[in-house]
């Protein structure tokens, strides 16, 4: 039942967080503000070998030092079962169940104490004896085991070896993309408190439902006895969707200890505790006709992964749906190293994948001597490559179009090293985006009480990126009531199941159970009234009946019907309450779900006798269909934009070459964008709603990330004449 | 837990006299550094912090020529001051190219001339080998990633950098640094007060225990001296040099007749290039003396890779401010 409609708008009302007063008083509590009486802090020991064994762990001094309570290490931890199987893979691995040492800065050991000032003084004085071996590191090490088609994602269709022998034109490049690391703002923090057997946390996760299962599973506990909160979490960019071992420690401390227990990682821990974008090489192979159809692409992407871990790294996934072309091969490849172990960081895998084949494009668009535009319609998706059908909704074109007139792509001089202002050499550039579709079950709870205010509620998270708030306006438009008389809360596992924020999934998920379950309520109040002589809807159908004003009434008729209130005051009823749940599946659709679509268009120049590299202003179009509320979703893409110049200029998680420790773990050495790198970003939404979500939605948290650094080389090459094929691209690649 | 004593004197006399008595105690002053270090990083430990933050150390006054700034005098003061833009505009560029506005408005003149290097092998006790924290224990940066490292006055004993941009103009204008100890006051130049990496990188600066620095004084261009700072760095803002060239000069018909040079990003201590001075001094200002000039002080640098970049970078950094502040062609 679904008597509801969404508003026909594209473009939602750009209305303000719903959580901005919260956050701007400082009063959004954050799992690092949580705080209990009689609460013990800890802190962590991590190695200083890259692999090896511990021979011994002197935690003497550490013990008796003032307010300690406990050292725990290897030696006194019982054993555990392991975590759960997610969609990520198995849980990572927990390094407190032997003496092995994996990585620089693995955890091994955590001291607990009455203050956190004296648990960071006494981790100081554990000293591990170690035996070390010669850490596995570097990608290009022949020594480092190499798993082909990892999970099972390569992917062939035609003939690619026969296509690229035949091509009039072929292409073969490779690319490489330095490590780089998440970087929340909010440093992950976990707060645990045992209560009577029953367990609750507070936890920086981007995904309460599976932190609830992983704790369940390791602590051999009913589901229902694991209540994990994360109401407000400062940023996490993929790094909390996996359960990270110092959790575990942290439970496992306040269960030996029988009271509340917090740690909260330091910067430098935030580097190899709880993942990072892999390190990734890329060859790709192209073959195309002199008149620009692609005949051939064949992409094979390696990328970094922990020693004993799993990591999905997408890499290729896109790139046989990016363009009509009838022989494609990818190959999916990732290299086990003695490193902390990788994991999702926005848009992960596209992201890199993205880079190599919209810089290949333009290559090959300049051996045709051709507009990159151009190219790219030429070889145009129609419909889903792989199956022939058509897309759920597809502007990409329309994407191209406007962004390019906004640029003013067409004032381009194609020639490189034809535009110089002084010093500075001027370039254009653009990158194609085609974003893979995903999403997955969830479900969410609304009720509407007598005083006619609405209480929403899923298991969701809001990573700073909007969900209360596009959550919020929702309901009230799918209720018809007032903005303020909607609450909508998430961040708490009892709430009704939600899918990580993850994959860009989460809005179209949560956006879907919300249209269902306001639907299923109205229907409730319908039902209500069914034989209610008093109402002016008894007997209605739901296909009759919408709402606005805090009213119920006919479509055809607003005049007739009533409010909330009315019929919950009427039948003495508190409130009302309706679930819904989604669990969207492409199968069986008779179209493909699309993801979102965008082209970007970036000016860069270039100071070429210094190497030094600005980014003069990035327009942006995308097509994410409906846009819920156009103010969270341009920051989602002003920000991911942000990220995508942070990628391509400056960041690089760096690896000492001998020991595998992050060289370069603090805000001072590894560099993230600041003001002065950030120009002019325009952002445009194009399109229409898409067909297959129910409220004409696509996921737009990665999308703006995707294709920034291609469309920066691409331009630094029309400046430079030079194709930089490595990322970031910093002074001394450029000088 | 590091426990320690904290104290706050009032005059420069006390505060002199507490550290110089005890051989643990230190002046909680060099800019940030000296709390990450000792609290964050570990890396060094004194019993008695004697914070200098009350001292009448504060304030410029000028005597003809010559600036005196106190030590405690904020980088955002300095930068202020109209003289400073006037007669030596290339240290108010350094000033604000360094950190960032809240920094500045906080960091004073002695803390910078005192901050210590940025290198994460330095500052991670955890990492065994670094001659400047533990003397012949070796150096990890030699062999580890280097980027942020010097190519000038280093050797394999040490690459530390020392990242000021505000003391490359301060030793190419010959300030003077005035220090208080137990036995009175002496003066240094910049330029000898920082000590050579060698066989001593444990041992920066001619700086005695106890010792403190008061004020340091400036001396003005002269009139008609054009000056310039370029610092070239990855990101935009708030980045510690690449490289960085401080320069001052003064051009009559073609002919520099006075030249003024000094390095950033690129030296264990900031780098006076008098070796490019005397090419300059009498040659015509042009590309072919600025490059030449470049090449006689960037003669025999100790790079690792990661830091190879730097000998090319440098030298052309040394050629583009030399460029701007003479207004030659390119």
């Amino acid at each position: 039942m679904s008597p509801v409609t969404v508003d026909a708008k594209l473009l939602g009302d750009p209305i303000d967080r719903v959580d901005g007063p919260l956050k701007v008083a400082g009063a959004a509590p954050y799992p690092s503000d949580v705080s209990y009486p009689g609460m013990a802090h800890a802190a962590l020991v991590q190695s200083t070998i890259g692999a090896g064994t511990i021979i011994r762990i002197d935690a003497a001094a550490a013990r008796s030092a003032p307010g300690v309570l406990t050292v725990i290490t290897y030696e006194n931890t019982p054993a555990l079962p392991d975590g759960p199987m997610t969609i990520l893979g198995p849980s990572p691995r927990f390094p407190f169940k032997d003496n092995r040492i994996v990585h620089y800065g693995q955890h091994v050991a955590m001291v607990v104490a009455e203050t956190a000032e004296q648990a960071v003084a006494a981790a100081r004085l554990v000293k591990a004896e170690y035996e070390p071996t010669t850490p596995v590191l570097g990608i290009t090490n022949p020594d480092a085991p190499l798993e082909f088609d990892a999970w099972g994602m390569d992917s062939t269709r035609g003939d690619v070896e026969g296509a690229l022998a035949s091509a009039e034109v072929t292409y073969d490049e490779t690319f490489t993309i330095a490590p780089e690391t998440n970087n929340p703002l909010g440093l992950f923090a976990t707060v645990a408190r045992w209560e009577a057997g029953r367990l609750v946390v507070h936890e920086s996760t981007q995904w309460p439902i599976m932190a609830r299962q992983t704790l369940a599973t390791v602590f051999e506990l009913a589901e229902q006895d694991v209540r994990v909160f994360v109401p407000f979490i400062g940023g996490g960019f993929g790094a909390g969707l996996r359960f990270p071992p110092h959790a575990i420690l942290t439970v496992l401390a306040a269960r030996m200890l029988d009271r509340p227990v917090k740690v909260v990682l330091t910067r430098p821990q935030m580097f190899t505790s709880i993942g990072h974008r892999p390190e990734t090489r890329q060859r790709l192979r192209i073959g195309v006709a002199r008149d620009g159809r692609l005949l051939a692409i064949d992409h094979e992407a390696t990328s970094t992964i922990g020693i004993e871990e799993t990591n999905l790294e997408p890499v290729t996934m896109p790139t046989p749906n990016s363009y009509d072309c009838d022989n494609v091969a990818t190959h999916e490849r990732q290299v086990r190293l003695n490193i902390p172990n990788p994991g999702a960081m926005r848009g992960p895998g596209t992201t890199q994948g993205n880079f190599a084949v919209e810089s290949a494009l333009d290559e090959v668009a300049y051996r045709l001597r051709c507009d990159p535009i151009a190219l790219r319609l030429h070889n145009y998706a129609e419909v889903q490559p792989g199956t022939g059908l058509p897309w759920s909704s597809k502007a990409l074109r329309e994407c191209y179009r406007v962004g390019a007139e906004r640029f003013g792509w067409a004032d381009r001089n194609p020639e490189v090293r034809s535009m110089r202002d002084g010093d500075w050499l001027i370039g254009y550039g653009m990158a194609g985006v085609t974003f893979d579709w995903y999403q997955a079950p969830c479900r969410a709870r609304i009720s509407i009480r007598r005083d006619g205010t609405a209480y929403a509620r899923s298991a969701a998270t809001d990573l700073g990126t909007g969900t209360y708030t596009i959550a919020t306006q929702l309901t009230a438009q799918l209720l018809g009531l007032d903005l303020d008389r909607v609450r909508f809360d998430l961040g708490d596992s009892d709430l009704p199941l939600a899918p990580q924020s993850g994959g860009s999934g989460l809005a179209m998920s949560l956006s879907g159970a919300l249209h269902q379950a306001a639907g299923n309520l109205l229907g409730a109040f319908l039902d209500a009234v069914a034989d209610d002589a008093a109402s002016p809807l008894r007997g209605r159908s739901p296909d009759d009946v919408t709402a606005s004003g805090g009213r119920l009434h006919l479509v055809d008729d607003p005049s007739v019907g009533e409010t909330y209130t009315d019929i919950l005051d009427r039948h003495g009823l508190d409130e009302l309450t309706a679930d819904g749940a989604v669990d969207p599946k492409a199968e069986g659709a008779g179209m493909m779900p699309a993801g979102g679509f965008a082209a970007r268009f970036v000016e860069v120049r270039v100071d070429e006798d210094l190497g030094v590299l600005r980014v003069a202003r990035v327009v942006t179009a995308i097509d994410a269909g409906r846009i819920l509320n156009e103010k969270t979703a341009r920051s989602q893409v002003l920000g991911a934009t942000v990220m995508g110049i942070g990628m391509s200029l400056l960041e690089q998680t760096e690896f000492d070459p001998g020991t595998g420790r992050v060289a370069n773990a603090t805000f001072g050495d590894y560099l993230i964008p600041v003001n002065a790198d950030v120009p002019d970003l325009d952002v445009v939404f194009v399109g229409e709603p898409d067909r297959f979500s129910p409220v004409g939605i696509k996921g737009i948290g990665e999308i703006g990330i995707v294709g920034v650094a291609a469309a920066i080389a691409n331009a630094v090459h029309h400046a430079t004449g030079r194709r930089i094929r490595s990322l970031p691209i910093t002074i001394e690649k450029l000088l | 837990m590091t426990l320690f004593e904290y104290v706050r004197p009032d005059d420069v006399t006390g505060a002199v006299d507490l550290v110089s008595a005890d051989p643990g105690a230190a002046y909680l002053a060099g800019g940030t550094t000296q709390l990450d270090l000792l609290l964050k990083d570990g890396v060094i430990r004194s019993n008695r912090l004697v914070d200098i933050g009350r001292l009448p150390l504060r304030g410029i006054t000028r005597d003809g020529d010559t600036l005196r700034v106190g030590a405690l005098t904020t980088m955002d003061a300095l930068a202020a001051e109209p003289v400073v833009a006037q007669r030596v505009p290339f240290v108010r560029e350094a000033l604000l190219a360094g950190a960032s506005p809240q920094l500045r408005n906080m960091a004073t003149i002695g803390g910078n001339l005192l901050q210590r290097t940025r290198c994460r092998y330095f500052r991670d006790s955890a990492v065994a080998a670094c001659n400047k924290r533990v003397p012949g224990s070796g150096c990890a940066a030699v062999t580890g990633v280097a980027r942020m490292h010097a190519i000038l006055g280093a050797s394999e004993r040490c690459i530390a950098l020392h990242a000021s941009d505000l003391c490359v103009p301060l030793v190419a204008l010959d300030v003077r640094v005035h220090l208080r100890g137990t036995d009175g006051e002496r003066s240094v130049p910049l330029t000898e007060f920082y000590l050579p990496a060698g066989e001593s990188p444990e041992i920066e600066t001619v700086l005695r225990h106890g010792e403190l620095i008061t004020r340091v004084e400036l001396p003005l261009l002269a009139p008609g001296t054009r000056s310039g700072y370029l610092k070239v760095r990855d990101r935009a803002s708030y980045e510690f040099a690449l490289t960085s060239a401080a320069a001052a000069l003064v051009v009559d018909d073609g002919v520099i007749t006075y030249a003024r040079l000094a390095l950033g990003g690129v030296g264990t201590v900031p780098w006076r290039a008098r070796a490019a001075e005397a090419v300059l001094t009498g040659a015509p200002a042009n590309v072919e003396t600025f490059r030449a000039a470049a090449e006689a002080e960037i003669r025999d640098p100790f790079t690792v890779p990661g830091t190879e970049f730097k000998v090319e970078l440098a030298k052309r950094t040394i050629v583009r401010v030399l460029r701007t502040v003479a207004g030659a062609r390119p």
